[in-house]
């Protein structure tokens, strides 16, 4: 009795043990286990892999106005958000990167590093499923460009092998050996960039433009305090710009705005740039925030009061940067007007004959379609005032209006409703790389080179201006010394190259690694005060340097 | 020799005596009443010390045969306290029962098994659906709430059908919701739901709550529900029982007559439960005149000239509205029970509305001699779900409730023509808001089981188990193109159709087996085997830009998303199917049982999950649980004051596998346009989380059960924590998944105490209270390896100004979801609010103590049910007041709150920030429901245990929180990390009342 109940007991076990033992594998539905995913991708799976290297752009670049935008330009004489009453606040997050004391718990500077690091990593990932020659070359190019901005924002970069566990430390490259290495890659890369690459993808141009750049600003990064340049150098950035221009593949715009507008993919300027098709939203990289984050609510009334979320501006004193020989600051005269301010007299056909919105620089009153002058959600004049408050927090009736507006990228206005003025579909390409930077690149090189040429810096500068129906200048020379007139800051000095660059380059993330090259980045501007040499570097975000003891916070956080 | 031959002698007399007094017999009948009157089916009627004995009939009735020398009956039922009544000289009895939740020899559920609450060495508490909240129910686990000390039940939302957070002792999830594990009658729940999540980005609507996953469970066919707290409890469910175990068991048939059951009952939404308090009409007039604004002319000019109310202009008052019917019998050989219920609950604002069918229908048979059991259990829910625009994470431009708040008063909602008035200052019209939202979700669960059970000897009984709880739903979103003001959907329209499918299944293997060695040892010895296997998907599609329904005075009676086709731009289509989860566990228990004094639980649970790591993929769960029954003893014997005295200790450890399927392995998947990328850096070293508890408990109750109460003390400590840590950089995510070696420890105590504290005749008044304390620390919290203090930011706030704010933090030494907030310095002289420039650490915003009361008054046959309860000791963040009713509102016309109103605050100079200035004292004191029952027992032949009711839910709040609801938690959650008592435009709390009837026949 007492056997047989224990067989039955444990044969009833092993009976329950054998009808669900299961290996427990996961059964994967709509992603597949890393070992098995070069079978699955396939063999175009290489091509699917960098095209989103290219798509991990967005984000940090286009889609989201708190990222390297904010960093590189926030922190600058160009752009500023001040809080308006109920509005841009958000827990001081703009005004602490406009007036220079952020600190490593900032939210920008924790998400630009996730990004930037994913984009490294996922062209890193390129590289371990045996891409063809060219492929791995753009995989390294896209690499390179993410690796720049992680050195110019924090001096050292993370980096990992294909096929690196990720759950170790990788090494950290810093200083002289992160540009070095950054400079060797591109270099590497640059023989087995496919000659049939245009200007969306990764191109022999464009790796020669970040070359250009690695050169030009080395001897910044390895002491952006005192920055000196090694002639070598300069000759490799004069070199690579002459072989851009002698090519003869890129001329001037007759319109400065075509560089930017709905139909800048036609750019004769571009190097390389994100494409986006006019109302698909496939593909669509949302451009609609280059415009909608400066515009007031009322800019277009079609739309008002929600045609702009009335944040971005920029500082008087930028703006008279303009004024190349003394001009009246606000109101240049027409006739001498140099065709990038835009503004009030430029307009371009559609997007102003619909809505009004002239691209450019918008200051005083702005006026709808018909001429009739618009008017703030208050019933008050509509009419830009380019004085901010120095704490940059607005109080008073006129919260709404202060600062002058950018229409850099000028909005989309190709079809009925215009709804890709507001939706993340307009047409408008992100332009990574134009031509004018090359040349001025060059000319700034000639004036840094160990015997320094103005006549060719010259020659460069002036057939730009011309261009751009600015009065051709007798000298230009590299810092600026004097501020423009009506203002205060030096670094809005007109007469220099720092100011051409200013003038041509201006909301394209260029000025925070310029005003540190030229030396100016702690020299007080318009509401931000001098301020010590930590600020010439971001910090390292506290949460990655929880996890990656190989970083160094940088010094003074 | 002789000795001994006189005792046999002795005990053969007594024997035929006994035999010669069986033959006197006598027939005893009588009914058994419970304390509101009503009949008691199925109560157990026996002579004392003797076998055999009847149940009472539907009418409460029994008739029984007894010795002419038996002397007393003893009378029992599930949740009533046994009673022993004289019968010497009587041939009928009348005996009415005094209902106890404590009584010790009712059976609770364990995991996988039943136990008598005497012989239980655990912490948990069952309430029986006599002790149910009443009212407004329409999700299962508002029937607890401050029914059980160290349950918190946060109602998140006043709409019907909205989840609620669920924690036993304390908060202790660092990622997720960390609700307990659901079991319905032996079948493990997923905890998803499948109604389809929608995140409206078009327009910045964001997402609206999910929906209960409880809602498929009729209410009414609930016999109880128990609350496994300790490890000892719960270890038996492994790798997920550290949150806690609720087990919810439903009403099954018993034998007897076939019966039916009926309940019906209509109610209304009488108004808010608390109000928030805006200006009125006329204070916004005197506002604008206070700030100045009243110079502004035309059609700036903010003073509209009319007089509206819009926060009850969006509510409504329809019918809420309820039937069940039950119908239940059998014999000894085989039970039923079928239930319906039908129920519309039209939610407080308009064109909200919950609809509920459910059926059951469940069966007990028994073959071969008894020694068979098939045991049978269907239940089929379907639920449509009117959504309103009430959402969690709205934009910049809100939603219906801020809408609502935002208003001017002064502005009508209607153009002369009837078409929708656009202030044009960034609000929508409330009133449009309602009707250019059509949002539909319909989901339909089953959750069907099956099992057999067969006693292969009489002490070792064998059972299996078979379970599939499946559910679709799907969910059509309209947002008309009249809308006006919010883009890109004014003047265009925007239809999104989405579903999602929730499978799950369960196989059970059990094998019990008990005996008893010598006179004293019980022993019961439970082993098992379960495979549990789950699979999730969604999906949805939309297009943007329609040709119709562009202008409310012409509308055509057609939904975008009956004609998606006509949208010009469609939205990219996006379809998600989760990894299958798979666990299989091997699990046994022991039960020792000394002369009914000393009790030795032990569990072991071996689980072995998809989920975990290569290198773990297995997790032992052991637990260990004593009691000592010191009124058993005999120096107790003579004691008049106690009934019941015991001692219990419990020490466990139960689990965690709360992330992602998938997580502890590299994954590759295809993305959208043209692309494919590594997805997550898989970790695959991951293994279950790890909680150790311990328990000292105290159970007692004096003067014949009485009064009655226990006192627990408990320690959990969570450990190898599942983490979403920060990425090492450079890698495919910002996070990945670890196990963290900090510790999450909660600690408290737990008191209830109930009693009848008077009782005669025709009155009786019966008293539950039960009180909780929590503290909640984190420590050890460092990144892996080093000694670096990890900072968790999350707690959004979300609204214009304030985008990106965190103001909690997951961090070393301080409780979970530390405020870290910007510190309030009253207002400067220009009237701008000074606040610092850097956050500090703030205050707690979890609960430190938990209170719930509940009494019975009852005067013959009318009795007056009060519930109520709340919580203490903690601070809620008003992200409401923060950036929906600041003070700079009124600049553009917009309503603000009066709060801003008086302060010295100036809309001209000040700003929006985040800060202690929007932390209040979160304690409340709620009257959850109160009910007034009037039970005419049996009328006429027919009709039994008639009983009207009136019974009022939401009555009041005492608090001096200024929002609308202290009990409320608005998932605020950033990147995977939740939030804590965050309030942001939450759907208000309505009061309500219903009137009913139930009856059997």
């Amino acid at each position: 009795m007492r056997i047989s109940k224990y067989l039955k007991l444990s044969a009833l076990l092993v009976l329950a043990g054998i009808a669900g033992c299961t290996k427990l594998t996961e059964s994967y539905k709509t992603t597949v286990p890393g070992d098995q995913a070069a079978a699955a991708l396939g063999p175009a799976g290489v091509g699917l892999l960098l095209t989103t290297a290219y798509n991990d752009m967005i984000t940090p670049f286009i889609s989201d106005q708190g990222e390297v935008f904010s960093l590189e330009e926030n922190s600058t004489d160009e752009s500023l958000v001040p809080t308006r009453g109920g509005d841009w606040d958000d827990n001081g997050v703009w005004r602490v990167v406009h007036n220079h004391s952020w600190n490593a718990d900032h939210a920008q500077v924790l998400s630009v590093y996730n990004n930037l690091n994913k984009m490294n990593f996922d062209a890193t990932n390129v590289l371990a499923f045996s891409p063809s020659k060219s492929q791995a070359a753009e995989a390294r190019f896209l690499r390179a460009f993410s690796l720049y901005y992680l050195l110019d924002i924090y001096n050292q970069f993370p980096f990992r092998n294909p096929g690196d566990t990720l759950l170790n430390a990788p090494k950290v490259f810093s200083g002289p050996a992160a540009i070095q290495f950054i400079i060797d890659e591109l270099n590497a890369a640059l023989p087995d960039i496919s000659a049939t690459n245009g200007v969306t993808q990764g191109n022999v141009d464009a790796c020669k433009v970040l070359l250009m750049r690695c050169y030009l600003n080395r001897g910044a990064f390895n002491n952006r305090a005192a920055p000196t340049f090694d002639d070598a150098d300069m000759q490799q950035v004069i070199t690579l710009g002459n072989q851009i221009i002698s090519s003869a593949k890129y001329s001037y715009m007759p319109k400065y705005f075509g560089n930017f507008n709905r139909t800048n993919g036609n750019s004769t300027e571009l190097i390389w740039g994100t494409a986006s098709s006019s109302g698909l939203t496939i593909n669509n990289p949302s451009m609609n925030t280059r415009w909608m984050m400066g515009f007031h609510y009322n800019e277009w009334s079609g739309q008002a009061p929600n045609a702009g979320w009335n944040g971005f501006s920029t500082t008087g004193d930028f703006y008279n940067s303009f004024s190349v020989g003394g001009t009246t600051h606000f109101l240049p005269a027409d006739t001498i007007i140099d065709t990038r301010l835009g503004g009030r007299r430029l307009s371009d056909s559609l997007t102003t004959a619909m809505s009004g919105i002239k691209p450019g620089f918008l200051v005083g009153q702005q006026f709808d379609q018909k001429g009739v002058p618009l008017k703030d959600r208050k019933g008050a004049p509509l009419a830009f005032d380019p004085t901010i408050a120095s704490n940059m927090i607005e109080a008073g009736t006129n919260l709404e209006v202060t600062g002058i507006r950018v229409a850099k990228y000028v909005p989309d206005f190709s079809v009925e409703n215009a709804d890709k003025y507001y939706s993340s579909n307009p047409g408008n390409w992100m332009a990574w790389m134009r031509y004018p930077e090359v040349v001025l690149m060059v000319a700034e090189a000639y004036m840094r080179q160990a015997s320094p040429d103005p006549v060719k810096e010259l020659a460069l500068i002036n057939a730009l201006r011309t261009a751009r129906g600015a009065s051709a200048v007798a000298s230009l020379p590299l810092n600026p010394t004097t501020p423009p007139p009506g203002g205060t800051s030096v670094v809005d000095d007109p007469n220099c190259i720092l100011g051409e660059r200013g003038r041509e380059l201006y909301w394209e993330s260029f000025r925070r690694t310029d005003l540190i090259r030229f030396g100016v980045f702690l020299t007080p501007w318009q509401y931000k005060p001098t301020d010590a040499p930590t600020y010439l570097i971001f910090p390292i975000p506290n949460q990655a340097l929880a996890v990656n003891p190989n970083l160094k916070q940088n010094p003074g956080y | 020799m002789k000795r001994l031959l006189k005792r046999i002698s002795f005990l053969f007399l007594c024997v035929s005596f006994t035999q010669l007094a069986f033959s006197q017999t006598k027939v005893i009948s009588g009914t058994i009443l419970d304390d509101k009157g009503g009949p008691i089916q199925g109560a157990s009627v026996a002579v004392k010390g003797a076998k055999g004995g009847t149940t009472t009939d539907v009418s409460g009735a029994f008739s029984l045969t007894v010795s002419a020398a038996a002397k007393t009956l003893v009378i029992s039922s599930v949740g009533y306290n046994q009673q022993e009544i004289g019968i010497t000289d009587k041939t009928s009895v009348n005996v009415a029962l005094v209902s106890s939740s404590q009584s010790l020899n009712d059976v609770v559920v364990i995991g996988y098994g039943t136990v008598k609450r005497k012989d239980a060495t655990g912490s948990l508490t069952t309430v029986s659906s006599k002790e149910f909240n009443q009212g407004v129910i329409t999700s299962p686990d508002q029937l607890l709430q401050n029914k059980v000390s160290g349950l918190e039940v946060t109602s998140n939302s006043g709409q019907p059908g909205a989840p609620t957070t669920v924690r036993i002792r304390g908060n202790s999830s660092v990622r997720g919701v960390g609700n307990p594990l659901y079991v319905v009658d032996g079948v493990i729940l997923d905890g998803r739901d499948a109604s389809p999540n929608v995140n409206l980005g078009n327009g910045g609507f964001g997402s609206q709550p999910e929906s209960n996953p409880l809602l498929f469970i009729d209410p009414y066919s609930i016999a109880d529900i128990t609350i496994l707290k300790d490890a000892s409890s719960t270890a038996i469910y492994g790798s997920r029982g550290a949150n806690g175990v609720i087990v919810i068991t439903t009403k099954k048939g018993s034998a007897g007559a076939v019966r039916l059951e009926a309940n019906a009952s209509v109610g209304f939404n009488t108004g808010y439960m608390k109000k928030y308090d805006i200006l009125s009409e006329g204070q916004f007039v005197s506002a604008l005149t206070k700030y100045h604004l009243d110079t502004l002319s035309g059609t700036k000019n903010l003073n509209k000239g009319s007089s509206v109310n819009p926060m009850e202009d969006i509510t409504q008052s329809n019918a809420i509205q309820n039937y069940d019917v039950a119908i239940s019998g059998g014999n000894d050989n085989g039970k039923f029970r079928a239930s319906f219920l039908a129920s519309s609950t039209p939610g407080f604002l308009q064109n909200n509305k919950l609809n509920k069918y459910i059926g059951s229908f469940s069966g007990s048979y028994k073959f071969l001699d008894k020694k068979l059991s098939i045991d049978f259990s269907v239940i089929n829910g379907h639920t449509t779900n009117h959504i309103v625009l009430a959402s969690q994470t709205p934009g910049s431009q809100g939603d219906l409730i801020s809408a609502a708040l935002q208003w001017n008063p002064t502005a009508a909602y209607y153009n002369a023509n009837g078409s929708f008035v656009n202030l044009g200052n960034g609000t929508g019209n409330p009133l449009m808001l309602l009707k250019a939202y059509n949002d539909v979700a319909e989901v339909n669960t089953v959750l069907g089981s099956i099992s057999a059970a067969y006693k292969i000897l009489p002490n070792l009984e064998y059972k299996f188990l078979y379970s599939i709880n499946e559910s679709n739903g799907t969910r059509n979103t309209n947002i008309d193109g009249f809308i006006r003001g919010f883009n890109p959907l004014d003047g265009a329209g925007e239809g999104i159709i989405s579903s999602s499918g929730l499978t799950s299944q369960v196989f059970d293997n059990t094998l019990q087996f008990n005996t008893t060695f010598g006179e004293n040892l019980k022993f019961t010895a439970l082993g098992g085997f379960e495979y549990w296997k789950s699979n999730y998907e969604n999906g949805n599609y939309g297009a943007l830009g329609f040709n119709f329904n562009l202008n409310e005075l012409t509308l055509l009676n057609a939904n975008y998303t009956d004609i998606i086709q006509n949208g010009k731009t469609p939205i990219p289509p996006n379809s998600f199917k989760d990894i299958t989860t798979e666990v299989q566990s091997y699990f046994a228990r022991v039960d020792f049982n000394l002369k009914d004094k000393y009790y030795l639980t032990a569990t072991f649970r071996a689980d072995g999950s998809s989920k975990f790591g290569a290198n773990n993929k297995y997790g032992y769960f052991p637990s260990v649980g004593a009691k000592w029954n010191i009124y058993n003893e005999d120096f107790m014997k003579d004691n008049n004051l106690f009934s019941g005295l015991a001692l219990r200790a419990t020490w466990g450890i139960t689990g965690s596998q709360d992330f992602p399927a998938g997580a502890s392995i590299d994954q590759f998947a295809f993305g959208s346009y043209n692309s494919a990328s590594q997805v997550n850096a898989g970790n695959p070293n991951l293994k279950w989380e790890q909680t150790t508890q311990y328990d000292f408990g105290l159970d007692f109750s004096f003067l014949k059960n009485r009064f009655y109460g226990t006192f627990d003390y408990y320690n959990k400590n969570k450990t190898n924590i599942l983490f979403q840590s920060t990425a090492i950089q450079p890698g495919p995510a910002a996070t990945y998944w670890i196990n963290l070696p900090g510790n999450l420890v909660n600690k408290g105590i737990e008191v209830s105490l109930g009693g009848t504290i008077v009782e005669n005749q025709n009155f009786q008044w019966d008293l539950t209270a039960n009180f909780a304390t929590n503290s909640n620390l984190i420590t050890n919290f460092y990144a892996p390896g080093t000694k670096t203090p990890l900072v968790i930011h999350t707690g959004t706030v979300d609204g214009q100004g304030v985008s990106g704010t965190l103001i909690q933090v997951i961090t070393n030494n301080q409780p979970v979801d530390e405020y870290n907030l910007k510190q309030f310095g009253g207002y400067a002289q220009n009237g701008a609010q000074i606040v610092s420039a850097n956050p500090s650490y703030s205050g707690n915003p979890n609960p430190g103590q938990l209170f719930g009361v509940s009494t019975t008054l009852r005067y013959k046959k009318l009795s007056l049910t009060l519930n109520g309860g709340g919580s203490s000791g903690f601070l809620i963040y008003n992200n409401t007041a923060t950036s929906v009713t600041n003070i700079s509102g009124i600049n553009t016309g917009r309503n603000i709150d009066l709060n801003a109103y008086n302060s010295a605050e100036n809309p001209n100079t000040t700003g929006v920030a985040a800060s202690t200035r929007f932390l209040e004292d979160g304690s409340y004191f709620k009257l959850r429901n109160a009910s007034l029952n009037y039970n005419f027992g049996n009328i006429g032949n027919y009709i039994k245990n008639l009983n009207f009711y009136v019974s009022g839910s939401n009555l009041f709040v005492i608090t001096s929180f200024s929002g609308f609801d202290p009990e409320v938690n608005i998932d605020k959650q950033s990147g995977g990390y939740p939030s804590s008592s965050i309030e942001y435009i939450p759907y208000p709390t309505p009061r309500s009342v219903v009137v009913g009837v139930n009856f059997a026949l």
